[in-house]
């Protein structure tokens, strides 16, 4: 206890401010881990808030891709079964100036649905002006009974009244009698699914068996949480990539943490050596350093969860824009901090630490008794060293590189993160080369003033410190410069896309933001009226409609394919004959499907598909695969007329307009919405469509660059603490220099450098580093996780931007160590040994 | 009368560290170019600060300390780093060479600090006095004790300082090291003309002095002159 005051607590305690910055660093890394993980457990499992409050005591669940007939509800409540079957519609309704909500069609007649917590509408609800609203949306819109509500479904602005307010946790929706629904949604005989309540003491098995029996092969019969899971595997990849990069500032607060025992072992290599001189074991020494490593990281980890708990309120929003703007509908749930969670965090903050320091509790282990060596021959041991690690980093970049090829292991890309990380390892282990070649080339330059001189001589023989300092700034450089360029690559190959998939001039689509998967229909009279607007040369109507496939959601779409093929320009995979295959497609079971549709599921050109539509199985032969950068939950799409063949009656969900050559599209886009004021469709010209498009790609990164903020600032506050180790470490040979004539701003200006040299040397490094690391997340994370072909185009301006500000902040972290350097009292230091 | 090179006229020193320390009382000494004065006394009695007074890293309490008949406590802060640069040259018990830099290096780091051109050969010049040119390339921890005390000899009179200030020089040097830096330290005075004022425990050492000052509690106690 008494070695354990002197060697660890006592030192931590002197150098509190280094303690401070080290435990901050390992604060801010948890705290990113922990806020990633609350904030994405929030707003993805918030959907579920929504759909299974409602779904109440429902046992199964009917279902089928383009709707299920209501004629089934009659054959199914005629089994010999004790269950009760009721007919549910889904849609989306558009609340003027307020946004768009969840819309429930059931059947209030028959009986009071189960999902409306057993509370039975009051009478009149069967009306169709009638509506339900749930008490969570009627609290935020400020209505009671009674009152009226506004609401747009399919582009028809309608008059409700509130007949009832309902209790259903936090969810929002309104309801109608399903046969209003019906009527107001233009959906006759056909629901969105039946939901089956079995009643206590029927043989649940038996139930199911009855059921499945006489539904059609293409119907779906599922569990309730079913569409829960799949929207938790839908998003399985989306979390675990961002999970990935919330473990950068772990990784560079385990850099921290090593570089903190490596300089407490330093630093007391006389006491250890004195420990061990008066009997003191290996196997204690190594216990204390150990200890010292856990202590910084469970403290570290409890500030962590409590920050982490912090920073989870302001990142859920971030996250749910994205989940919202790319998969599925979801409000924000209130983030919840369990237990376990908070055990998890600590856990995971003390393991970073343990293991970062078992390194140089090891080194501790090798002090003889006798040997307290001092800084220039340790120092010197570390530059002979350098050989071995450049032959390990050498290794590692192979394994990294074999790593990169493996298939994904469950849908998810784990041979890339393994590659990343042994990437990491490599670049880390190169560091003490790069600095010493650097050193080598810039000796001339260096040599010329007496500060650089010193700063460049003493960064290449502290090799064994600056390295790790390298590493972690490094890392975290490498980290924004990879996502920067992927990011960035993306982002170019999105605008390339969008230039050539928006051909129209126009888009028509029902008014109000509809959410992923929703697709309000188009009034029929609406393409009918854009047909025959003057300057209008052609109109594409476009159905979408989500379906299921292989347990997963997708989007099937259908277009008139002899417009696509003559005024689009879709882009087909390479080798593919885009003219052929689109005259291939109308009159006939063929599809094409989009790039990531084709990778998830890993289907290719001349392969058969099997859609249950309808009542249907229908087998479509794939014609080509196209590049789509809308969705990674994919696309199949058929020319109009194979849709209506299967699907008899569907509207098209959105137009896009072609105008005659010469037409002015103003003055179509002001004829068009004055012929279609009486519905609620909104016009929009293709540089508009194109501008959403780019906000939402760039509101879905934000929280990525949020993630790679505190990356960066956890390694600024490790390039601080190491500069200011480094002083602490040097004091007696920075006093000298005062005795040798140095002045306190050559002293400054020597520890500057060293940070300027550090920036330098890190920030090459992190570059080939970040560039090796962005390959893998194009090539093999992004491909194996979403399916999609980014092309490369790295950012250069923003990289260089980056880089800069980087190495500007660095040499900024050098302001404090070097105001310490240059106030040491040169008699104090001199005479300490 | 011209000025003494280094004169402490009633020089006092009391450190505070919660209550006044007194290390130095009353000490007035004059020092000549061309001498070797050495300072005697038991550990603690004052010498190591008596040392920092006279080159100019610490001011008296009470007293002048006079460089050419100049008070250090009135020099301004840029006056004082261009004192030490030109002026004076130290030699410490424990060597005190920059691990980072090569022995060559070394030497020349006072030239370089001062901004001084053609440093490499004067480094080069003040090496091979030492005897140890052919050691130039290497780092100091691949040296000897007595190598490593040369070449911090090297390195205090590289600038030609005035005066050279040696802390126990041979204190950590067995007899057959001690010799040679006992020999370079008076050829200092004899061939350059600096003021050596050096603190010993060292009979030997002593022997070269021809001034010697007998300290005790802070005080002068004696002054013995050859």
């Amino acid at each position: 206890m008494k070695l354990l005051r002197t060697l660890i607590l006592r030192p931590l305690r002197r150098d509190l401010l280094r303690t401070l910055l080290t435990l901050l660093a390992v604060a801010l890394g948890v705290a990113v881990v922990v806020a990633t993980d609350l904030a994405g457990a929030a707003a993805t499992g918030s959907f579920r808030s929504s759909v299974e409050t409602l779904v109440g005591s429902t046992d199964l669940r009917i279902m089928a891709n383009g709707g299920v007939d209501e004629s089934w509800i009659g054959r199914l409540t005629s089994l010999p079964i004790d269950a009760h079957f009721s007919p549910v519609i889904e849609a989306e309704a558009f609340l003027p100036g307020i946004g768009s909500t969840t819309l429930y069609g059931l059947d209030f007649v028959a009986n009071a649905p189960s999902s409306t917590t057993g509370a039975a509408p009051e009478t009149g609800a069967e009306s169709d002006n009638a509506v339900v609203v749930s008490r969570a949306l009627a609290r935020r819109l400020h209505l009671a009974a009674g009152a009226a509500l506004t609401a747009v479904l399919n582009s028809r602005r309608r008059q409700f009244h509130v007949v009832q307010i309902v209790d259903a946790k936090s969810a929002e929706f309104l309801a109608l009698d399903i046969a209003a629904a019906q009527r107001a949604l233009n959906r006759y005989g056909t629901l969105d699914r039946i939901d089956v309540t079995i009643a206590p003491g029927e043989d649940f098995a038996r139930a199911e068996r009855a059921i499945r029996g006489i539904l059609p092969p293409s119907y779906l019969l599922e569990k309730p949480g079913a569409r829960s899971e799949e929207n938790q595997r839908m998003l399985r990849a989306f979390r675990w990539n961002l999970r990935i990069l919330s473990y950068i500032s772990l990784v560079v607060g385990a850099f921290l943490i090593y570089n903190a025992i490596s300089v407490s072992v330093v630093r007391r290599r006389a006491e250890i050596g004195v420990l061990r001189a008066l009997g003191a074991g290996r196997g204690a020494v190594f216990g204390l350093f150990l200890f010292e490593a856990l202590l910084l990281g469970a403290i570290g980890a409890i500030l962590g969860v409590g920050l982490g708990r912090l920073l989870a309120g302001g990142t859920v929003n971030l996250i749910a824009g994205t989940v919202n703007a790319l998969y599925t509908t979801s409000r924000p749930a209130p983030v919840s901090l369990s237990f376990a969670e908070i055990c998890t965090g600590i856990l995971a903050g003390a393991a970073v630490a343990f293991a970062a320091a078992f390194a140089p509790a090891r080194e501790a282990l090798r002090v003889a008794p006798t040997a307290a060596m001092s800084r220039g021959a340790h120092e010197h041991q570390a530059r002979l060293r350098w050989r071995k690690a450049l032959a390990g980093s050498v290794i590692l970049a192979g394994l990294a590189l074999a790593a990169s090829q493996a298939v994904p292991l469950g849908g998810k890309p784990v041979g890339g993160y393994v590659a990343a990380l042994l990437a990491v390892g490599a670049a880390a282990l190169a560091a003490p080369a790069l600095i010493l070649a650097v050193n080598r080339v810039t000796r001339q330059l260096l040599n010329r003033r007496v500060e650089t001189l010193l700063a460049g001589r003493s960064m290449a023989v502290s090799l064994a410190r600056t390295s790790v300092v390298v590493g972690a700034l490094a890392t975290a450089i490498a980290m924004m410069a990879s996502v920067g360029i992927m990011v960035g690559s993306f982002r170019q190959t999105v605008l390339l896309w969008l230039n050539v998939q928006l051909r129209a001039d126009l888009y028509v689509r029902p008014a109000g933001r509809s959410s992923v998967g929703e697709y309000p229909d188009l009034p029929s009279e609406v393409t009918g009226i854009l047909r025959s607007t003057p300057g209008v040369a052609a109109v594409d109507d476009f159905r979408a409609l989500e379906f299921h496939y292989r347990g997963e959601r997708a989007t099937f779409g259908a277009s008139d394919m002899e417009i696509v093929r003559r005024f689009g320009r879709l882009r087909f995979l390479p080798g593919e004959d885009r003219d052929a295959i689109l005259r291939l497609l109308p009159g006939s079971d063929r599809a094409i499907v989009s790039e990531p549709f084709a990778n998830h599921f890993g289907v290719h050109a001349g392969d058969r598909l099997m859609l249950p539509i309808g009542g249907k199985n229908v087998t479509l032969a794939i014609a080509g695969i196209y590049y789509d950068y809308s969705s990674s939950q994919g696309y199949v799409m058929v020319d109009r007329s194979t849709l209506l063949r299967y699907l008899p009656g569907q509207p098209a969900t959105s137009a896009a307009v072609y105008l005659e050559p010469g037409a002015d599209a103003n003055r179509v886009r002001r004829a068009i919405q004055l012929r279609t004021a009486a519905y609620a469709v909104a016009v929009a010209p293709n540089q508009q469509l194109r501008h959403d498009a780019i906000v939402i790609f760039d509101r879905t990164f934000a929280i990525t660059w949020a993630l790679e903020a505190v990356a960066i600032i956890v390694a600024m506050l490790g390039a601080a603490n190491s500069l200011l180790a480094l002083v602490l470490d040097r004091r007696r040979e920075l006093g000298l220099l005062r005795y040798l004539g140095a002045s306190s701003s050559q002293i400054r200006g020597t520890i500057l450098t060293e940070a300027g040299f550090l920036g330098l040397v890190a920030s090459l490094l992190g570059l080939a580093l970040g560039f090796a690391l962005s390959l893998l997340l194009i090539f093999v994370v992004n491909k194996q996780s979403f399916g999609w072909t980014i092309q490369f185009y790295p950012p250069r301006e923003l990289l260089f931007g980056a880089l800069l500000l980087v190495w500007c902040v660095t040499v900024l972290a050098g302001l404090y160590p070097a105001r310490i350097a240059a106030r040491l009292n040169p008699i104090d230091v001199i005479h300490e040994e | 009368m011209p000025a003494s090179r280094l004169e402490l006229r009633g020089v006092s020193k009391t450190y505070t560290n919660g209550q006044p320390i007194p290390v130095l009382h009353d000490i007035s000494l004059a020092l000549e170019p061309g001498t070797v004065t050495a300072l005697l006394g038991r550990s603690g009695c004052g010498k190591t600060t008596l040392l920092n007074l006279a080159g100019a890293m610490d001011f008296p309490t009470t007293g002048e300390v006079l460089i050419d008949g100049r008070s250090t406590s009135s020099l301004a802060e840029s006056e004082l780093t261009a004192l030490r640069r030109r002026r004076v040259g130290f030699v410490f018990q424990f060597f005190q060479l920059l691990p980072t830099l090569t022995v060559l290096e070394n030497v020349e780091l006072p030239l370089l600090l001062s901004g001084a051109r053609n440093t490499l050969s004067a480094a080069r010049d003040r090496l091979a006095w030492v005897g140890l040119e052919e050691k130039a390339t290497v780092m100091p921890y691949q040296l000897s004790g007595g190598q490593m005390q040369r070449v911090a000899v090297a390195r205090a009179l590289v600038h030609s300082p005035d005066i050279l200030i040696a802390d126990e020089p041979t204190g950590n040097l067995d007899t057959a090291s001690s010799e040679p830096i006992l020999a370079l330290l008076r050829q200092a005075a004899a061939r350059f003309g600096a003021t050596v004022l050096m603190a010993t425990h060292s009979a030997e050492a002593a022997a070269i002095a021809g001034t010697r000052v007998h300290l005790r509690d802070g005080r002068i106690q004696s002054i013995e002159r050859a």
